[in-house]
């Protein structure tokens, strides 16, 4: 019976070969030339417009001189180095500001006893819902220089200061202020995993608590300060609504503005355009991988692994300092912009004689939305942008899932691949990709240019990484051995993926279709460059109202579209809680 | 009659390091069941995982019920699916989004020849495993032993030709362990399962398994039934692992057949069983079960004169640190009184059958 030797044993006979061994080199080749499809020939594009002279809509792509020559100038122009110093100096001032409140308020939420933390931690994340470009025109409507409600407000006050926003230090406040949060969440979860004893032993030693603060505890969360803040600095370079509304009025460019000029002119600069996105998509990609550096070798001594309590201090009676201070924050960031869009939707004329005058009730009516709803362009836009949302949401979320699951759950080979090309475009701003797109559908005729399709393309390309990101958590979550017992079961991977690992993904699936149709449909930068005036979508014609000059529409309009955005978001919220809930674990 | 599993010259080797398993060749005959011992890391579960498909082996053949669904070098390999097996996990596996009686008639449904009266096969089932009353629970709401019956019957449901069983009661409380498994042996026996049966707990593995195949290192150290493993340990790793953990050092004065003599030095000579080709002069081991060392007793081999050092009293038995001639070992007594004082000195017999002599090869060939 003991028999451990192969000699021992009877030998069997019947062999089964196996077939359908080109399944899976077939299906990592599709996903291969589909992401090639999204991803890389835009960027081709791009790179071929920026080497070349010839319009692709005049002449074709038949025509194609190649030559560094052309981006060489573009690089040399003073305008693009203008725009570009411009870029660095905004973000570089804005992230300066929102590494001070980040900082500020994760200290205050995590390492203080100030009362309604939960409550200031939510509200700290508020301004990351807010679209750039309602921001940037609340702050036009509250800081420009002679009409301004603040300058109204100092003006009854005797207050002999006036505030002026269209400038660059407006352009820095307001990055600040809703880029803050960025910074916020890294170095709040590096304070919450802080092992508590080395403060501990810092007060010990004999040092006060603020010296201790700056002393040990900064320092040893700054590489989440660091990757808090170059994340924050590579959103701000890649924004268009701030520097559009706050910006241009002074006459100051930023690479993403700069971009958008250049197509918008008569006749429109496309290669220039593509050169400049270019250099914006080279700074970007640096900061994003010195980010990841940053994250990768984070070998803060501080992170433990086991769970501590936070060290809470005991502020005394400052508490209600901190608490009034994050109040202040919350006002100035949500209630002042919210309170100037209503006042502006709603005056039939942004003049004040005095203070006084904005009690004037017979100054109000619905004249502005009426004026709104009367340009047919507005329901389009609506009706065009819930399209865009839920094609994108459907072919990213399906997509991604697919990604996804070949990523984290197979062994195939080229799945490597497969996540580089889909991790790309995280270093790739929305303009530069609106850019790409641009380039690579223009000249085709019959193509996809002009549809609304090319949006959404441009969309899923743009938020693929965040997508797979968001549903690979959910994947990591479903035990191997679930999908192993369905396979012994007799069943085939299709069908245990279909059975099996849906079923069980399906909140994870939900909440990041969710999450790709509110970045759709909030979307501005990809879609300058895209849209037609039949496709056009709701950002884009909030800026066409901007621009147009009429700040009554245009605060009518960022209040439509806001309110869009809270029901949709509700909604969504809503039913991505209800599909986790019904669906129970453990 | 053909065997239900053959395994020969098992290989399977991760990207780096010592192959997990090295050369594992075993046979399951039709209604015996196997069980697999060995620490962690030993490759026991990679070889379960061969048999079942989920890990591709580098080298080697496997067949089940006669057929080879796995033979790299020829190129076979089956897919899970057609193997004709039943697997119950380790962490259950039961499917959250499906109630008990979904997931036992979830093979039964995607399964060719599964078909049948689908209702009644699920329902006699769960019968046998004890949950007939539950078929409309959502698993969630069961307790860890009830989802492990639940995997259970979702295995024997289409009565595959081999069942394998992946450390299947480590995720369960100490008591629940037990009767689960004295459950999981009448079960299996009853349907007639072929079993292969992987586990780290020596108690599982002598009341479940027909033989106990011990591993380490990837390599099989011995295929025996338990009583054979536990008196006839053919190596000194089987035998520590089993239990045997005291362990006297000597010389090999001489060997009859499978019995040596042992010079201990100044504590005298034993008697002991080997299963190594010993030869005069040969440094050995000699390895025995604490409980087999006879404490106050005269036997007629192998008696030794000794002194307690040590008693620790442990309620149910007491064991004893004895020292003899320069030699130490541990007795253990059952029963909650301690008859023997600290101090003293005392006789003890070391039966012949009971001590296993081995070539010492250092302690690295025991640990």
């Amino acid at each position: 019976m003991t028999a451990t030797s192969a000699a021992d044993l009877p030998v069997s006979t019947d062999v089964v070969r196996p077939s359908r061994r080109l399944a899976a080199p077939l299906w990592v080749l599709a996903l291969l030339l589909l992401l090639t499809f999204l991803v890389i020939y835009p960027l081709l594009m791009l790179v071929f417009g920026a080497l070349s002279d010839s319009n692709p809509v005049i002449d074709g792509f038949g025509k194609f001189n190649p030559s560094a020559k052309h981006f060489l100038e573009v690089l040399g122009n003073e305008n693009v180095h203008l725009a570009f110093f411009n870029a660095l100096a905004a973000c570089g001032g804005g992230t300066i500001l929102a590494v001070v409140i980040g900082l500020a308020f994760s200290w205050i939420v995590v390492r203080t006893n100030t009362p309604f933390k939960g409550f200031i931690a939510g509200a700290s994340l508020v301004p990351l819902f807010v679209p750039p470009l309602v921001a940037g025109v609340a702050w036009g409507i509250l800081g420009s220089p002679k009409t301004g409600l603040l300058n109204t407000a100092l003006k009854w006050m005797n207050i002999d200061f006036r505030f002026d926003f269209y400038s660059m230090s407006g352009l820095i406040i307001v990055f600040g202020m809703y880029y803050a949060p960025y910074v916020y969440m890294f170095t709040a979860s590096a304070l919450r995993n802080m092992d508590p004893s080395l403060e501990e032993a810092s007060e010990v030693a004999g040092a006060s608590a603020f010296t201790t603060i700056f002393t040990i505890t900064f320092p040893l969360i700054a590489p989440a300060i660091l990757a808090g803040s170059l994340l924050s600095f590579v959103v701000m370079l890649g924004i268009y609504g701030v520097p559009a509304a706050l910006g241009a009025p002074a006459n100051i460019s930023v690479l993403t503005t700069y971009i958008f000029k250049l197509t918008a002119w008569s006749p429109p600069l496309y290669n220039t355009a593509a050169a400049v996105a270019i250099l914006l998509m080279v700074v970007t990609a640096i900061l994003v991988w010195a980010q990841q550096r940053v994250l990768s070798g984070r070998s803060f001594a501080t992170v433990a692994g086991k769970a501590f309590r936070p060290r809470s201090l005991n502020l005394g009676k400052w508490r209600w300092f901190t608490f009034s201070l994050a109040l202040t924050y919350l006002m100035i960031v949500v209630v002042l912009p919210t309170l100037a869009l209503v006042i502006a939707a709603f005056r039939k004329f942004m003049f004040f004689k005095d203070f006084n005058a904005l009690f004037d009730m017979s100054q109000y009516s619905w004249v502005h939305f009426n004026s709104v709803f009367d340009n047919p362009l507005t329901m389009l836009s609506i009706w065009n942008t819930l399209k865009v949302g839920v094609i994108t949401a459907v072919i990213g979320g399906v997509l991604a899932f697919a990604i996804g699951y070949t990523v984290f759950r197979t062994q195939v080979s080229g799945r490597k691949s497969i996540d580089l090309l889909s991790t790309l475009p995280v270093a790739i701003p929305g303009l530069v990709v609106g850019v790409a797109y641009l380039w690579a559908w223009i000249g085709l005729p019959g193509g996809l240019y002009g549809t609304i399709w090319i949006l959404a393309l441009a969309f899923v390309a743009r938020f693929i990484p965040d997508t797979v990101k968001a549903l690979s958590t959910s994947f990591l979550q479903i035990h191997r051995e679930l999908e192993e017992a369905a396979w012994i079961c007799g069943r085939g991977l299709l069908g245990t993926i279909r059975t099996i690992v849906l079923p069980l993904a399906r909140p994870g699936v939900v909440a990041s279709m969710t999450l790709l149709f509110v970045l759709a449909i909030r979307e501005l930068g990809s879609s300058l460059f895209l849209y037609t005036s039949d496709t056009t979508v709701m950002a884009v014609l909030l800026l066409d109202y901007y621009e147009g000059g009429n700040t009554g529409k245009t605060a009518a309009f960022s209040l439509v579209q806001t309110a869009i955005l809270a029901v949709l978001l509700g909604f969504t919220t809503w039913l991505s809680r209800e599909t986790t809930t019904s669906a129970r674990f453990n | 009659m053909s065997s239900a599993l053959l395994i020969e010259d098992l290989v399977k080797r991760f990207a780096t390091g010592k192959p997990a398993v090295d050369g594992v060749s075993f046979d399951v005959p039709a209604g015996e069941i196997v069980v697999l011992l060995g620490p962690s890391g030993c490759g026991k579960t990679t070889t379960l995982r061969c048999v079942a498909g989920l890990e591709h082996p580098t080298g080697g053949r496997i067949s089940i019920g006669g057929r080879v669904v796995s033979e790299p070098e020829r190129g076979v390999l089956i897919s899970p699916r057609e193997r004709d097996i039943g697997m119950v996990f380790q962490s259950y596996a039961v499917w959250p989004h499906m109630t008990v009686y979904q997931n036992v008639a979830y093979p039964l449904k995607h399964r060719r020849n599964g078909g049948g009266d689908i209702a009644a096969k699920v329902r006699d089932t769960l019968e046998l495993v004890g949950l007939g009353d539950y078929a409309e629970r959502p698993v969630t709401s069961l307790s860890g032993g009830q989802m492990q019956r639940v995997a259970l019957a979702r295995s024997l449901v289409y009565r595959p030709q081999l069942l394998l069983l992946d450390e299947p009661l480590s995720n369960l409380d100490a008591k629940l362990r037990i009767r689960l498994r004295d459950e999981l042996r009448r079960i299996l026996k009853q349907t007639g399962m072929t079993g292969l049966y992987v586990t780290h707990d020596q108690s599982e593995a002598v009341v479940l398994g027909d033989r106990i195949g011990v591993m380490r290192e990837g390599k099989l150290l011995q295929m025996a039934p338990p009583d054979e493993i536990y008196n006839r340990p053919a190596d000194p790793f089987v035998a520590n692992f089993t239990g045997a953990s005291n362990v006297l050092l000597g010389k090999v004065l001489g060997r009859s057949g499978d019995k040596a003599t042992i010079d201990l030095g100044a504590a005298g000579r034993i008697e002991a069983w080997t299963p190594h080709q010993l030869s005069t002069g040969d440094k050995a081991r000699v390895a025995l079960r604490a409980e087999n060392v006879r404490l106050g007793e005269s036997g007629p081999t192998n008696v030794f004169s000794g002194r307690v050092i040590e008693r620790r009293y442990q309620g149910m038995q007491t064991v004893y640190d004895v020292e003899f001639g320069g030699q130490r070992l541990e007795a253990l007594e059952l029963g909650t009184a301690a008859r023997h004082e600290t101090n003293r000195e005392i006789s003890l017999t070391l039966p012949p059958d009971q001590c296993w002599a081995y070539r010492d090869e250092g302690q690295a060939a025991v640990d």
